[in-house]
């Protein structure tokens, strides 16, 4: 801590504050005057990223990157996952150099493309496996990419091997909702500390909105929200009944998905592939016994295809990049091929889509190797979880205000629906 | 700053007689100067530019453009700002006076002489030193509507139906306060102990022999004494209940809903979160502008009343 | 202004005699018993989230959200306090909270008393609207001009630096007003009387006033102390580099972008607040009545 504050000489300091007033802090946009400098050389690569000790993937992906290119450093900014979008933001808005930043979702991708902080990476879009690579669509803005996706999650359902057997059920492809909420009531025994429910669904509500969209072809900016009824008839009823844990008690006690399933309180839950990372570490720190395998989605009756949703991570180059060209070989770098092999290895799901990575992926000590599994692991299609526009935002926000109202059944889904629709029109697309 | 060192105004009436304004302005300023320093550069600019923002229509990145009025007019128009105005009132009007009587009754409790004073000073105090985490999970608990002791305590007294607290619009909202009472009683209660090393002994002793029983003593030493201390803790509470934040995002997230959702929170999602600079700013300065319209009230009232 | 000018009048109910009320040796004894039941029974709602924290920081992280609550784990994982040291350098974030909770102390508690004597003992012209001006800025929200100051802050070339959070923490307006209004309670006779002795007004500061004022020196201390120590939002904006980390980031670091390591989090909490417990405990003794009366008597 010392280095610190000697490193920095008060005096100058002070002017520079003073200069600062002197410009005027609210006119400070494109500037940048006396930003840090970022080390200088070009063998150096700074990229944001959130958590760095809890995400492996990044010094997987970082370790491959320096083998490939000798002399070049790494540089991770590392930055808590809780608030990961506020400090970029805030860090950009003082002219931040950092070269690379991760984008954690496609909402702050929009944001921070929309104000022009971000370099147009379309010449690298082009060159890359664009066939293969899941999830580019949704970094498309007019002709123009400004990040490429490394790794896609999807939603697909686990259960607990013991507890479908002990109960007699045997899945064989995609079960439909109806036969799900079937199941779930089959499978909810007991009281008190011995209760485990049948189903669990998150707090999120896309376990419920963004599946309807997916499924039906609904569009959650439309305005129009009549698609979300059947997924909520079936949600809301699966709780009175005492098949899943009703949303109250789950937000109000901070429910975790990993303790429902992973100490066998729930015997189903539709989740998203970020998880199966998460299951195999626990079983081998030996915090969960649990005996698991997947299951494609639920699906609507009738439906041929396995339809399901999920969400890219990307990496983009900053504007500001002193090494930009660097900064664009590690994006290439790391939606491609070599990329995805190593993020493969640690348990995370790739957004590149080759059959030999799958494999490898299915090779990790712990995965099911059943063959419904492999199948969860391919659905026909997966939709965006929200589809981006200037108005995602707002329209989230209703929504998800909207969603804990009929789930905590303040409002009847009828009125929660209507109320979703008049909101969403009247405050955001008029 | 410059005003208050250059220009020679005259005294008020009624300021001390003897020495020469100029004298007292530069002794004053002297005192003053070294926090008003930092508390200028650091706090007073950031403040002043991000009113000036309120103007403006900005993204944390372009160059930030003028749009008058128009923040405020989207302001006027937005249900979700005026939701979270009547939330917020509702808020600091049942936490300032329940944690002011709270505050102060623990420490009467504890300004006295027990054995384990200590133990008990700091176990009030412990509140607000626990995790928020902690706290909103084991307050959350105790709400629970089927199975929380605070439910099965009213079942237990004859309330039929009683309420679904945190799971329900109406009762989400006194959940709320009732907990942040509880955490922040300590706090003041600090306060108010060290305001109740001033009042001299003697005081009580004059009215013991006058015959003052304890409710006497209360309301005519204990009450007026500390009143320089009360304005504070009033004032200081009025503005940290304005701006509550911390223990609502964990606790419902502004949710069910939007039944707890506050002004604060407001002005992060507009502004952090979804980058509109400019409107999150016109929030804050509505938001302002309240909070600096009760603290001036109080301080005139308390003005009045010294005079009296 | 001030109103300890005179012992105020006490109301003059009807006398002792009117009144006789219980009395009695046994009657103090009921009252005392009550007392500490009460007392008791606060204590034990105040600690209760404490004893929970306590509790999650012996489970494995996958019993610490257990619906129903779980107060007592099946097994006693003590191997939790040995195992945080080992997982994050526990050691050198509470050093890293410790010098800036101490630093930023010691110039709030100076440097606020010194400007509230200013703002209660010395008349000035716009005294009162500068003070008014540093009251208000306590009502604006940090998250409104949070970016401003950023900005200038990385103008200055001082973000990730301890620089940043010791400026922006260490003039707060919280311990001008406090000390203000303690002050306020100190009779102006004593400060003339101490003038007429040949007293200037930094004598009478240092000599009558700060020796007077040390339980609300102490409250200010402890209180500035405790903000700082449990302040989150400051350090994760101005302080990236993980050597500069706090305690509160550190602990956050065990919060994944799906997932958290909870009984971590609740033994590095339980830990992180036992430094502030000292504290508490070490502070109390100057919350005795008697010191501020002493000087009274003259």
């Amino acid at each position: 801590m010392r280095t610190a504050i000697s490193s920095v000489s008060g005096h100058v300091k002070i002017i520079g504050v003073a200069a600062a007033l002197a410009l005027g802090v609210a006119a400070c946009g494109g500037g940048g005057a006396g930003a840090p400098s970022a080390g200088g050389g070009s063998t150096t690569l700074s990229v944001t990223v959130w958590n760095l000790a809890k995400t492996p993937e990044f010094t997987a992906l970082f370790q491959a990157f320096e083998k490939a290119n000798p002399g070049v450093t790494v540089k991770p900014v590392d930055i808590l996952a809780d608030d990961y979008p506020e400090k970029v933001t805030t860090m950009l808005a003082g002219g931040d150099k950092t070269d690379v930043i991760t984008m954690k979702n496609v909402t702050d991708y929009s944001r921070y493309s929309s104000r022009g902080q971000l370099l147009d990476i379309t010449d690298v879009a082009a060159s890359a496996d664009t066939a293969k690579l899941a999830g580019l669509d949704a970094f498309k803005v007019g002709d123009t990419y400004f990040a490429l996706p490394y790794r896609q999650d999807f939603w697909l359902l686990y259960y607990n091997k013991g507890l479908l057997a002990k109960a007699g059920i045997t899945l064989d492809g995609a079960p439909t909702w109806d036969d799900y909420a079937k199941y779930a009531q089959q499978l909810s025994s007991g009281e008190g500390n011995d209760k485990v429910y049948g189903t669990y669904h998150h707090t999120w509500r896309s376990v419920i909105q963004a599946v309807s969209a997916a499924q039906t072809g609904g569009d959650q900016l439309g305005g129009d929200y009549t698609f979300f009824t059947d997924q909520y008839t079936m949600a809301v009823g699966l709780q009175k009944s005492g098949a899943a844990l009703d949303f109250g008690t789950a937000t109000a006690q901070q429910a975790d998905y990993r303790t429902m399933f992973g100490t066998g309180k729930t015997a189903m839950m539709p989740m998203g592939t970020w998880y199966i990372s998460g299951i195999l570490e626990s079983k081998k720190k030996g915090e969960s016994d649990v005996d698991w395998a997947l299951a494609p989605m639920p699906q609507r009756p009738g439906s041929a295809e396995v339809v399901t949703f999920g969400s890219p991570t990307a990496f983009a180059v900053n504007k500001r990049s002193e090494s930009a060209d660097l900064a664009k070989k590690f994006v290439q770098f790391a939606a491609g091929k070599a990329g995805a092999e190593a993020i493969a290895q640690v348990g995370v799901v790739p957004a590149l889509q080759d059959p030999a990575i799958t494999q490898a992926y299915f090779a990790l000590p712990g995965m099911p190797s059943d063959e419904l599994s492999k199948k969860a692991f391919a659905p026909d299609k997966v939709v965006l979880e929200m589809p981006v526009s200037d108005k995602t935002s707002d329209v989230d926000t209703i929504l998800n205000e909207e969603h804990q109202l009929i789930m905590v059944e303040d409002k009847s889904i009828a009125d929660g629906i209507r109320s979703m629709n008049e909101r969403v029109t009247k405050e955001v697309l008029n | 700053m410059a005003s208050v060192t250059t220009r020679p105004a005259p005294i008020a009436p009624g300021a001390p007689r003897r020495r020469r304004p100029w004298r007292n302005i530069l002794i004053g300023t002297s005192f003053i100067l070294p926090n008003f320093l930092g508390f200028a550069l650091f706090t007073l600019v950031p403040v002043v530019a991000a009113f000036a923002l309120a103007f403006m229509d900005w993204d944390s990145y372009g160059t930030p453009e003028w749009v008058g009025l128009e923040n405020f007019q989207r302001l006027w128009d937005d249900e979700s700002f005026h939701v979270a105005l009547r939330n917020t009132f509702y808020y600091a009007g049942g936490h300032i006076p329940l944690t002011l009587v709270a505050s102060l009754g623990l420490a009467l409790a504890l300004n006295q002489k027990l054995r384990g004073v200590n133990f008990f000073r700091t176990a009030a105090f412990f509140p607000y030193i626990t995790s928020l985490v902690a706290v909103a999970v084991v307050w959350n608990m105790l709400f629970n509507p089927t199975a929380g002791p605070v439910n099965l305590l009213l079942e237990a007294v004859g309330v039929d139906d009683p309420p679904r607290w945190v799971s329900s619009t109406g009762w989400a909202m006194p959940a709320v306060i009732i907990t942040s009472v509880w955490r922040d009683m300590g706090y003041y209660m600090v306060l108010y102990l060290a305001g109740l090393q001033t009042i001299p002994k003697e005081y009580y002793e004059a009215a013991k022999v006058d015959g003052a029983n304890a409710w006497q003593r209360f309301w005519g030493i204990t009450l007026p004494s500390l009143r320089p201390t009360t304005f504070f803790v009033l004032v200081m509470l009025t503005i940290q209940s304005f701006k509550v934040l911390d223990l609502i995002v964990v606790m419902t997230g502004g949710g069910p809903g939007r039944s707890t959702l506050v002004l604060a929170q407001l002005v992060y999602r507009e502004g952090i979160v979804e980058g509109q600079f400019g409107y999150s700013s016109a929030i804050a300065l509505v938001l302002f502008l309240i909070v600096f319209g009760v603290t001036v009230t109080q301080f005139r009232l308390n003005e009045r009343r010294n005079a009296s | 202004m001030t109103t300890l000018r005179e012992a105020p009048p006490v109301t003059k109910g009807p006398s002792r005699h009117a009144r006789p009320g219980p009395s009695g040796p046994g009657y103090a004894r009921l009252r005392r018993v009550l007392a500490y039941a009460g007392l008791a029974a606060v204590t034990a709602l105040t600690l209760v989230p404490f004893g929970w924290m306590l509790s999650a920081a012996l489970k494995r992280d996958t019993e610490v959200l257990a619906i129903p609550i779980q107060w007592i784990p099946d097994e006693l994982r003590w191997s939790n306090f040995t195992e945080i040291w080992d997982r994050i350098p526990l050691a050198a974030y509470l050093g890293n909270s410790l010098f800036l909770s101490v630093t930023i102390t010691i110039l709030q508690v100076l440097t606020g008393s010194f400007a509230a004597y200013g703002f209660a003992k010395v008349r000035f012209p716009g005294r009162d609207a500068l003070f008014l001006g540093y009251i208000a800025t306590i009502a604006v929200p940090w998250q409104a001009y949070m970016v401003p100051q950023y900005i200038m802050m990385q103008r200055a070339e001082l973000t990730d630096t301890y620089w940043s959070i010791i400026l922006l923490q260490a003039f707060g307006a919280f311990g001008v007003f406090m000390m203000r209004q303690y002050y306020l309670s100190i009779p102006d006779e004593l400060c003339e009387a101490a003038r007429i002795d040949g007293l200037n007004d930094y004598g009478i500061y240092r000599r009558i006033v700060l020796p007077l004022s040390k339980p609300a020196l102490a409250s200010l201390a402890l209180l500035t102390f405790v903000n700082t120590w449990n302040d989150y939002m400051g350090p994760f904006i101005y302080l990236t580099s993980n050597e500069l980390w706090t305690v509160q980031l550190g602990l956050r670091s065990f919060v994944g972008q799906y997932e958290a390591e909870y009984a971590m989090i609740m033994t590095g909490a339980v830990l992180s607040v036992l430094p502030i417990m000292v504290i508490f405990l070490f502070g109390q003794r100057y919350f005795i009545q008697g010191i501020a009366t002493s000087g009274l008597k003259g």
